[in-house]
């Protein structure tokens, strides 16, 4: 008696379905971050840096190297306002 | 109540208005996270004395040294910017390499070490300038030194 290889066909599926979906959603998490691997434990410096980041190049995950910042750099930062509870 | 940072926060303000012109006017740095992180060794051993004179008048003015020590602000930027500036002109290939390996690995250093040996050769050559890690134990090889990375994820980016 061989092996009964159309029993195991379920399972080949299974298999299949969640490397599948497990392929896209990375991929869609790759494309997210502009090509690149995603930022995992970010605190609170990390956040303020991609913000900079996001000042400086229009892109959270944009990276530059220039040494000159571009026009508008000192005031393009944000006050994050609240409403006042009274 | 100024310090507590905004946790609900609804809308942002952007107010232009510039700064006065009797504060001089510096040369923001343009540089984003990568590039900083993987050039923040050289920029200390360039620019530990107007780094140290910062801090310094950042501790001893009691809350006030947001205005207090813009000069000592401007400093800190001249100095930062001309290291980034040499290194773009002399080792531009080695630092690129080295900031898109820091941008794929979260920003960490120890995963990058593979493309860090020649940047760092690169720019001790050309600058003079060497990353040293403060507080080493005496007889321990600093850990950007080391030929295992304990943490790294793969043998070959090490």
């Amino acid at each position: 008696m061989g092996v009964p290889f159309e029993a195991l066909i379920p399972y080949a599926i299974c298999l299949g379905m969640f490397g599948v979906s497990g392929a896209a959603l990375s991929k869609i998490r790759h494309m997210q971050n502009g090509g690149k691997r995603p930022r995992h434990s970010v605190d609170q410096w990390d956040r303020q840096m991609m913000d900079r980041d996001r000042r400086l190049t229009g892109f959270l995950r944009g990276q530059t190297d220039s040494v000159k910042a571009p026009a508008g750099f000192e005031l393009s930062n944000a006050w994050r306002l609240e409403k006042a509870i009274v | 109540m100024s310090a507590r940072p905004p946790r609900f926060n609804q809308q942002v303000l952007i107010d232009t208005t510039p700064l006065p012109d009797s504060i001089p006017k510096v040369q923001e740095i343009g540089s984003s996270s990568a590039p900083l992180l993987s050039a923040s060794y050289f920029i200390g051993a360039r620019c530990k004395a107007y780094n140290d004179d910062y801090m310094l008048c950042k501790d001893q003015s009691n809350g006030k040294g947001e205005m207090e020590c813009l000069k000592e602000g401007r400093k800190v930027t001249r100095c930062a910017s001309s290291v980034l500036e040499d290194v773009n002109k002399s080792c531009l290939e080695e630092f690129r390499k080295h900031w898109e390996c820091l941008d794929n690995n979260n920003q960490q250093l120890w995963q990058c070490r593979r493309w860090e040996r020649p940047l760092n050769k690169c720019v001790f050559d050309n600058l003079k300038l060497e990353k040293t890690i403060p507080g080493v134990p005496e007889g321990e090889t600093p850990v950007h030194m080391q030929k295992r990375q304990i943490f790294a994820h793969s043998i070959a980016s090490q």
